[in-house]
Formats: C-alpha cells, sequence, structure tokens
C-alpha cells in the first residue's frame, strides 16, 4: 500500500505539538523504520498511519484512500488488510498464544483447518511451539512481544504498522524478529514501525542484518530521511 | 462447512465466556433461575385455579328449552349443532315425559300437574360445558335462542359470570405480573451482562482493531446470554422434578396441591420445556440489551 501523509498537524493532551506540518511518502512495499526518542509521537505518528486516531490536521492516504472516511463495514474491510502492533493493543488474556494468533485469522476469514497447522508452524519458527498452549501471563515480556508481531503478521497484510515491536525483544528472539519482518517486506508487505533510537541501532548492528530500509527520525515533531546515519 | 466452523466458534466462544465471567454468569444465572420460579409457582397456582373452576363449572349445566310447537326434524338439527358445537362438553335430550317423571318425585308439583291435566312442560336439553369455555356461555346462550325451536335458555348466568370474571381477573393479573416480574429480571440480567462486558472492554478493542466482523463480536456474547438463561431454568426445571418427584405425595394431603401428584408428566414436560425457552429468550434479550449501551456500542 502506498502511504502518503500531507502537512499532518498532531498534539499531545497538553497542547504540545507531537506531529508538526509532517509530510512523506512511503512507497508500496517498502519498509521504514522510525527512529524517535519520543514515545509519544512516534506512537501518535503509527497511529495515524493505521487509520486509529485521526490527526488534527493534515491529510492522510493509504492506497489512495482516506481512512478516516470509512463506514464501520468498510473499515472493517480495510482492517483485513492492516496488521497492528501496540503497546496498547493486548493479547486475549484468557487465550492461548495459539488461540490468539488462531482468532485472528479468523477474525480476517481463514477458517479451514490449515490455519491451525499455520499458527503451529509460525510459533515453531518463532521457537514458542513449546508453549502454545500458555497464556500471555505465562510468557516474558519479550514472548509476548513476539507474540503481539506474530499475530500481525500471520496472515500476511499488506500494510503492517509497529509501534516498538522489539521493545523488550532480545538475543535471538530479536534477530528472529527481524527475519520475519524481513521476509514479510519481501512478500509485498508495506513496513512502517518505530523503535527506540540507540538501542534499536544497536541491535541491529549487532544482528548483521541487512539494512537496506529507509529509516527516518522524528525529532521535535518533523520527520528527517537518515540514510547516512546508518549506512 | 465454514459456516459449520463459525456456527461452533460461535457456541464454543459462548459457552466459554460463561466461564470467564466467572461470578456475574452465576449471578445472571440466579437471576433468571429466580424468575423463573416465580413464574412456575405462578404458573402452578393458575392451574390449581383452573381445576377448582373445572369442577366448579362442571356442577353448572345449561338447559335449552324447546318450544311446544317443535318438530322432530329441528330437535335432531339442534341435537347435531350440539355435538359439533366445541364448547359443549356433552348434551342430552330430556324428552317432556321424562322431565315429568322427574318433577313428580316432589309431592307438591305432582298435585299441581295432577290438577292441570296435562303434562305442561317441553322437550329439553341438558348440556355440560367444557370448563375452559367459561367466559363463552354468554355468546353461546345467545346463538342456542336463535336456533329454530328453542324456546328459552337457562343458565345459572350470575354464577357463570362470577366464575368467568374471577377467572378473567385472575389471568390479566398474573400475565401482567409475570410481565413485570420478567422485564425486572431483564433489566437486572442486563444491567449485570453489561459489567461483564466492561470487564472484557480490552477484548473487545481488539476484536475491533483485529478487523473481526460483526458476527464474531456480537455472536459469542448473545450466545452466553443464551446459555446462562438455559442453565437458570435447567437449575429451576431440576428444582420442580424434585419437588414432583419427592415432594408432590406429601403435599397432596394439605390439599389443592394433589396436582404435583396427579399432573401427567406430558404436561409437566411442557412446562419444562417452556421454561427452557423463557430463560433462554430472557438471557438472548439481555445480552442484546447489554450490547445496546452506548459505550458498547462506540467499542464493537
Amino acid at each position: 500500500m502506498l502511504i502518503q501523509g500531507f502537512h499532518l498537524f498532531q498534539m499531545d493532551e497538553t497542547g504540545l505539538p507531537l506531529l508538526d506540518d509532517v509530510y512523506f511518502s512511503f512507497p508500496e512495499g517498502s519498509y521504514t523504520v522510525l527512529l524517535s526518542e519520543n514515545v509519544l509521537a512516534a506512537t501518535a505518528f503509527l497511529k495515524i498511519l493505521a487509520g486509529e486516531k485521526r490527526p488534527a490536521a493534515g491529510t492522510l492516504r493509504i492506497g489512495h484512500q482516506d481512512p478516516f472516511a470509512f463506514t464501520p463495514s468498510q473499515r472493517n474491510r480495510w482492517l483485513s488488510d492492516v496488521g497492528m502492533v501496540f503497546s496498547d493493543f493486548k493479547l486475549f488474556s484468557d487465550r492461548s498464544i495459539e488461540e490468539n494468533i488462531l482468532f485472528t485469522l479468523r477474525a480476517k476469514g481463514f477458517w479451514d483447518e490449515d490455519s491451525l497447522s499455520a499458527v503451529d508452524i509460525l510459533l515453531s519458527k518463532a521457537g514458542l511451539a513449546h508453549k502454545s498452549q500458555m497464556r500471555p501471563s505465562e510468557l516474558t515480556d519479550g514472548e509476548n512481544q513476539l507474540v503481539m508481531a506474530l499475530r500481525a503478521m500471520i496472515f500476511r497484510p499488506r500494510l503492517l504498522v509497529a509501534d516498538d515491536p522489539f521493545q523488550n525483544v532480545e538475543g535471538e528472539a530479536f534477530g528472529l524478529l527481524f527475519k520475519f519482518l524481513r521476509e514479510l517486506n519481501k512478500t509485498g508487505t508495506t513496513i512502517v514501525l518505530s523503535a527506540r533510537q540507540t538501542a534499536f541501532l544497536d541491535e541491529v548492528k549487532k544482528s548483521g542484518e541487512d539494512l537496506a530500509i529507509r529509516w527516518i527520525q522524528l525529532d521535535g515533531g518533523k520527520l528527517y530521511p537518515l540514510e547516512e546515519k546508518v549506512s | 462447512m465454514n459456516w459449520i466452523s463459525r456456527l461452533g466458534y460461535v457456541f464454543r466462544e459462548g459457552f466459554l465466556q460463561v466461564l470467564r465471567s466467572g461470578g456475574l454468569s452465576v449471578a445472571v444465572i440466579i437471576i433468571v433461575a429466580a424468575t423463573l420460579l416465580q413464574l412456575s409457582l405462578f404458573l402452578g397456582i393458575s392451574r390449581v385455579l383452573d381445576h377448582a373452576f373445572a369442577s366448579t363449572n362442571q356442577k353448572l349445566e345449561m338447559a335449552v328449552f324447546l318450544s311446544a310447537s317443535a318438530t322432530r326434524s329441528e330437535t335432531e338439527h339442534l341435537q347435531s349443532v350440539l355435538s359439533q358445537d366445541e364448547r359443549v362438553q356433552s348434551a342430552q335430550l330430556v324428552t317432556k315425559e321424562q322431565a315429568l317423571q322427574e318433577f313428580r318425585r316432589d309431592p307438591a308439583i305432582d298435585q299441581m300437574v295432577r290438577a292441570l291435566g296435562e303434562n305442561p312442560l317441553t322437550d329439553s336439553f341438558t348440556l355440560i360445558l367444557k370448563p375452559e369455555t367459561a367466559d363463552q356461555v354468554d355468546a353461546l346462550a345467545t346463538a342456542l335462542k336463535k336456533e329454530a325451536g328453542v324456546e328459552d335458555v337457562s343458565y345459572g348466568k350470575g354464577q357463570w359470570e362470577a366464575v368467568s370474571n374471577l377467572a378473567r381477573v385472575i389471568r390479566w393479573s398474573g400475565l401482567i405480573m409475570a410481565s413485570v416480574v420478567f422485564l425486572t429480571a431483564l433489566f437486572i440480567v442486563a444491567n449485570t451482562l453489561t459489567l461483564a462486558l466492561w470487564a472484557r472492554r480490552e477484548d473487545m478493542i481488539a476484536m475491533v482493531r483485529l478487523g473481526a466482523p460483526t458476527w464474531m463480536r456480537w455472536g459469542p456474547y448473545l450466545c452466553e446470554g443464551i446459555f446462562q438463561g438455559f442453565f437458570g431454568a435447567f437449575l429451576v426445571m431440576v428444582f420442580l422434578e424434585a419437588v414432583r418427584r419427592f415432594a408432590g405425595q406429601a403435599l397432596q394431603r394439605y390439599g389443592g396441591f394433589d396436582i404435583l401428584a396427579t399432573l401427567p408428566f406430558q404436561e409437566w414436560l411442557s412446562l419444562y420445556l417452556n421454561l427452557i425457552v423463557i430463560g433462554a429468550v430472557l438471557g438472548l434479550l439481555g445480552a442484546f440489551w447489554a450490547l445496546q449501551k452506548k459505550w458498547v456500542k462506540e467499542l464493537l
């Protein structure tokens, strides 16, 4: 999905600007990482991209459509193409992690018998097969974060918006998640994710992953390209 | 086959949500059970009164007097009309000779008849009406008066009216009481289920964000209400069955309660099925009402 924003403004609850006349264009199939030390601003930006929060001013187009002009049923259809990871978008606490991911597939209309095995294969790849029947409360924060990311990826959305999906994810799990995201991107999914600047860059450098990603920085309510910083 | 999986999902989730709601589910089940117990007690009382009326009604007869000039064909026609009328349980022709013999048992009347020198009586029909048609007696009498060959129709009008009015008052007041009890229970069930929804509001938000279709979001909640209503009804059913089996004979000694021992099982079964349906409807409506709350609609 092509994502375009024009003159976007957003403020926090006290009226301080989080986004100040922001404009951008993320091509279809692109992979963009937003680096920011301002957690609130990054979350506000991503919530706008996910069609969750209307900007105070400006225009957003996702796949040439305005997600804030949808009727509830149009929005529901649109959501079947969008995956999200937000810290306030918790897993269902009273279901196993397998059921949590399976629910996403069901919600997107996958009711065949292969769905469950697809979930199990994914959990197995993520090294969580032995915990598939556990509840989120029985997992570590990092594991929960990984499951939330898997939930957003399993149906191969056309757009994935993830707010700091690497939070609390360390070591091998970090590399795995990074790899999953790259694989998803290769299938054509447009990815926009945020990360806390220094920690994320350090981890990426440690993982030795290919950095052919579009990097941008959100600072003082403005977006800046960052290619020179990470190359 | 997908729709079977989807239906299975809704039922399974509905059932699991009854368990997940824990104490709130127990509260709804108890409210439904208390309501249905009141309704079934009321139905039982109505039934006992119906029996009482039935035994009274059967003692009241209606007499249809034919005119002296009534022909044989008119009498036969009337007999046919009476035998086909659904309000009439039995109709017996009493000839004027039989009536005279009956009268002559009283010596004073016998003397008067002798003085007259001829039989002043006419043929008549003695009717016994079905008890449940108590409130239609007046209409039946009016209709019979219009039949050819009928001179007069006689019945204990005041008594009939008193009985039918009492029956009507009891039925209507019962219906109103039952409705009030039902609506009160519905209000309480809906509000208790709203509390359960509030406790699960984060899940509801997550479902919307995952793009779950409406049936997937609403279905389990509605089903949860149906299950809770069903379980409430089941409790009452178990209680009533225990009363029927073990307390029926003991209560029979107190009179009026003989219905517990004598009522055919078929009627009990029908009561149980009605309770299950009413319980499920109560739960379903309660859940639907809860889902209509403004904040719920905004979330879902």
